[in-house]
């Protein structure tokens, strides 16, 4: 599975560094993460960081793979 | 937590009273010091914002019996909460519990019910403790419940932090607190997320009070108080941009608080923040430790891997003295430090914590590990082994983890308390290629409390090719540990032909105790499981071979060795195997005493099922066949097969199959019975093989196959006394007489032969003497054998030998009239309270009617009852018996025997 999260404003490379399983892109006023995740728990502990971090996903989505 | 563990209560399977240390300070169910800190409420830090709109909402919401207050992290939960505590209207005291990531459910519930007794005068009745860390059990819920309906005026509770407690458990308890607690419990939730409660019922029934998200977002005018309790002074368009840059976010406010009050130019900082297209946690983050003192910044980011932080371990982390100092200045200036009430120790802010954590990773590469290394050390240095074995985990320093682990005989702890201080979980993170002999003792405890021997003595050969290597650098611990899991792993099987395994067993279990006397006398103290699996080893090695007599002696001094907390898990396995050695013995009430034990330890220490063991019902399934209690008998085998040991253990397995076997023969069905044991796969193992080998031969007996009877018993080269007596039945069915006493004479008056198989030598007796005419002395035999099964109410040998003893027994002057107890029927239900009302007077009279295939009409004439009333009586009679028609009242009315 890959999936994509747009997170609010700009998450600087030391923040990101939180994700090393996701590749990071600058978006205007957002944030893309994105890469493989292996399962449901994966995800929900992806959410629950960005949430740690005090960052908002504004969205995330399936990509195809 | 504590290495120190309670001294445990003495015996006490029946106690529910929360044990105490040597300080008499209370312990929670796993171990560790109620900390004073988790009741106490958090201190409302320097620049607090009293929010006069919240405080009145929760003063609202504490009128109800549930308030939930949700936001993200850092949006101002515990602090509007902790204010409304310390300055708000409350209806009756206030209970404070801060919960913790790594509470189980049981400590979680000993911390809510302590803190209630804390601080309430009025509590009244025995609540009791969770009697295991891992849940609580459902009555204490209920005695919670009782004893807070029946307080004098409302109190409220408030639990911190829900969401880092995981699982469902605790919730669904909040929930049936939250039903039978009675008006007077307020109780209040802080999360990040909604609970896992049935939130939409409780507000569709008004019982809901909410404060969420948008709620504690900062109004303009809040802000603008923030900023100047930090001496700032900020004009409308600062006040604004903030806020809607943050978006009333309260971490995010204070942060830019802090930065402003740092940076001189609070302008400039704001005009670059809000021009920023950053992540507010992160710019700010960032900003303020780009602020600090280089001291500071570097000690911030390598305390980030603690949960906690104590001064000494920041100093050891840092390499310099300057952490207390430190320490002391950020927590004055509210910089996201929180000091814990009396501990020495303060915990962060977890957000930034995260943050920072993030902030060392791509700032110090490579640094963390070494970290968590320098951690491990600090704490072995002070005592908390877990704590540094889990450091050592994370920095991936095994070797060093697993040589601290040994020294500490935590194998042994492992294997007796699998889910005490998450051992498991740690252990089982190892990777296989650590070199060295403490890794490999390390992994093979994994392997044996994951029920796989072989994989563990792969593991102790790779452990004894170290040990071997360094000769005399083997440490006692070291070998102490190895030779325990020898002892636990290794079959100690008598095989056709081999050498006796129980001396091996005894001469392993020996060594033991010679290395634990090299130890120092605490360590032993500490580890009371040590001596416990000692005694048990040798014992499961007793009855493998058949010993019973030697078994059931080596089983009861085990249990009685389990006397500590952390044995209970061994004690719970003794008392199982040594039931099945009574009740194979014939012991039958003794069996069934101790085999219940067995069964209440393990559910009130909330063994989980993967670690349980099936002898016990193994055993009360022994006691129910002996005894001519079918149906019991089944339900107890269900259970045991539901258990893992059923399944590899080959004594239990050899025994599960045999009861089937009995079970099946019972109800007649002889192929089923032959089947059961067909199943299994043959035993290499000399005890076990025979006893099937007996089955089998009882299983043609029933059937009148004598010829299979006697050959399934053939090729015995030293016979046991029960493998004697089943070939003499044979001969005896198949008419060979004198061959059946020429067995049975040399063996008869020795102690050899159990219970049963005595029962079934007297029988044998009455039988020859009746074939030969002497009915007198077939007479006195039979009563002989009548008195001797009596005391443990044992039927199977008479039931087998049904044809013929019939006449004998029900003869006009037979033993029946003092032997009632053999036909009667069989009490199966006695200790089933499945009717849990009784029945009335009268309904037992309409019950009595309905056996008469009375209608309803016919029953209302003869008591001289309206129709209405004897409807009235059947609904209830239908009710308390769980049937819902009159033909199964009446079959569940004889079958309890009301009729």
């Amino acid at each position: 599975m890959r999936y994509e999260f747009r997170v609010t404003g700009h998450v600087s490379a030391g923040l990101a560094e939180a994700f090393p399983e996701l590749d990071r892109v600058l978006a205007p006023r957002q944030t893309l993460f994105f890469g493989a995740v292996t399962d449901e728990a994966h995800l929900y502990g992806l959410l629950n960081r960005f949430r740690d971090l005090g960052l908002r996903v504004e969205e995330m989505r399936r990509l195809a793979d | 937590m504590l290495p120190a563990r309670a001294s445990g209560a003495e015996g006490g399977e029946n106690t529910v009273v929360p044990s105490f240390g040597v300080a008499g300070v209370p312990l929670d169910p796993s171990g560790g010091p109620l900390l004073a800190a988790k009741f106490s409420v958090p201190a409302v830090a320097r620049g607090f914002v009293r929010r006069q709109r919240l405080l009145d909402r929760l003063t609202d919401g504490t009128n109800g019996p549930l308030t939930v207050v949700t936001g993200a992290a850092g949006a101002g939960k515990t602090i509007l909460v902790s204010s409304w505590t310390q300055g708000g209207t409350h209806p009756g005291p206030v209970v404070w519990v801060t919960l913790d990531s790594d509470d189980t459910p049981g400590v979680i519930w000993a911390y809510i019910v302590e803190a209630l007794r804390r601080g309430l005068l009025g509590l009244t009745g025995d609540i009791g403790m969770p009697v295991g860390a891992g849940s609580a059990d459902h009555s204490m819920l209920v005695r919670l419940c009782s004893a807070l309906e029946r307080l004098p005026e409302p109190v409220v509770l408030v639990l911190d932090g829900l969401d880092k407690v995981p699982g469902r458990e605790v919730t669904s308890g909040l929930g049936f607190v939250l039903d039978h607690a009675g008006p007077r419990l307020r109780l209040v939730l802080t999360s990040r997320e909604d609970p896992s409660l049935p939130l939409h019922r409780y507000r569709t029934e008004d019982r809901l009070y909410e404060i969420r998200g948008a709620d504690l977002a900062f109004t303009p005018h809040e802000v603008a108080v923030l900023l100047r309790g930090h001496g700032l002074v900020p004009g409308r368009e600062t006040v604004e941009a903030l806020t809607s840059r943050t978006e009333g976010w309260a971490a995010g406010l204070r942060l830019c608080a802090l930065a402003m009050e740092g940076s001189g130019d609070a302008d400039g900082f704001v005009r670059s923040f809000t021009a920023s297209e950053h992540a507010v946690a992160d710019y700010l983050t960032a900003e303020i430790l780009d602020a600090q003192p280089a001291a500071t910044r570097e000690l911030l980011l390598r305390v980030s891997i603690l949960d906690r932080v104590h001064p000494d371990l920041a100093n050891a982390l840092t390499g310099r003295q300057d952490a207390e100092g430190i320490l002391t200045r950020l927590t004055r200036a509210n910089a996201f430090v929180e000091p814990l009430a009396d501990t020495g120790w303060c915990r962060f802010h977890p957000l930034f914590a995260a943050v920072l954590h993030a902030h060392l990773r791509s700032r110090r590469p490579g640094l963390e590990p070494r970290l968590h290394r320098r951690a491990a050390r600090w704490f072995t240095g002070s005592g908390q082994v877990t704590e540094a074995l889990a450091h050592a985990a994370a920095g991936g320093d095994w070797k060093y983890g697993a040589a601290e682990a040994v020294r500490h005989l935590m194998p042994g702890r492992l294997l007796a308390d699998p889910e005490a201080e998450g051992l498991e979980g740690l252990f089982s993170r190892m990777p296989a290629d650590v070199p060295g002999a403490e890794p490999a003792l390390v992994a093979a405890a994994c392997h044996l409390s994951r029920r796989d021997p072989v994989g563990c003595r792969a593991c102790l050969a790779r452990a004894e090719y170290h040990l071997d290597c360094k000769g005399a650098c083997a440490t006692p611990e070291a070998r102490l540990t190895h030779v325990l899991l020898r002892l636990l792993s290794e079959p100690y099987e008598q095989r056709h032909g081999g050498a006796d395994g129980t001396a091996a067993a005894e001469e392993a279990a020996r060594h033991i105790g010679e290395l634990m006397a090299q130890l120092p006398r605490f360590r032993i103290k500490e580890h009371p499981e040590i001596e416990a699996l000692r005694r048990h080893g040798p014992a499961c090695a007793l009855l493998k071979s058949g010993r019973l007599d030697d078994a059931r002696t080596a089983f009861a001094d085990a249990a009685r060795a389990c006397t500590a907390e952390a044995t209970h898990l061994v004690r719970h396995q003794c008392l199982g195997r040594l039931a099945l050695a009574e009740g194979i013995d014939g012991a039958l009430t003794l069996a069934s005493d101790h085999a219940r034990c067995s069964l209440a330890v393990a559910d009130q220490h909330g063994i989980p099922q993967p670690h349980r063991s099936g002898a016990g019902h193994l055993a009360l399934a022994t006691v129910a066949c002996e005894r001519g209690e079918v149906s019991t008998a089944i339900r107890h085998i269900d259970q045991a097969e539901a258990l893992p040991d059923t399944h590899d253990d080959p004594v239990l397995m050899t025994e599960r199959a045999i009861l089937w076997s009995r079970v099946e023969l019972a109800q007649g069905r002889w192929a089923a019975a032959l089947a059961a044991l067909d199943e299994l796969v043959p035993s290499a193992l000399v005890w076990p093989a025979e006893r099937l080998a007996v089955a089998r031969s009882t299983a043609a007996l029933a059937r009148g196959d004598h010829a299979t009877a006697i050959s399934a018993l053939d090729g015995a080269e030293a016979a046991s006394p029960s493998r004697t007596v089943a070939l003499a039945l044979a001969h005896l069915a198949a008419g060979h007489t004198e061959t059946a006493l020429h067995l049975v004479a040399p063996i008869e008056d020795s102690p050899g032969p159990s219970l049963p198989d005595r029962v079934r030598i007297g029988l044998l007796r009455t039988r020859a003497a009746m074939l030969g005419g002497d009915r007198a002395a077939a007479h006195a035999l039979l009563a002989q054998a009548l008195d001797a099964a009596r005391p443990e109410q044992l039927r199977r040998p008479f039931t087998e030998a049904r044809p013929w003893m019939r006449h004998l027994l029900h003869r006009p002057d037979g033993p029946l009239g003092v032997h009632a107890w053999l036909t009667a029927r069989p009490p199966d239900r006695q200790d089933d309270p499945i009717l849990i009302e009784p029945l009335s007077g009268r309904e037992r009279e309409v019950l009595a009617y309905l056996e008469r295939m009375m209608t309803t009409d016919e029953i209302a004439a003869a008591l001289h009852l309206s129709v209405n009333t004897v409807k009235t009586h059947l609904r209830s009679i239908y009710r308390k018996l769980c049937v819902s028609s009159r033909r199964e009242a009446v079959e569940r009315g004889r079958e309890f025997r009301l009729l």
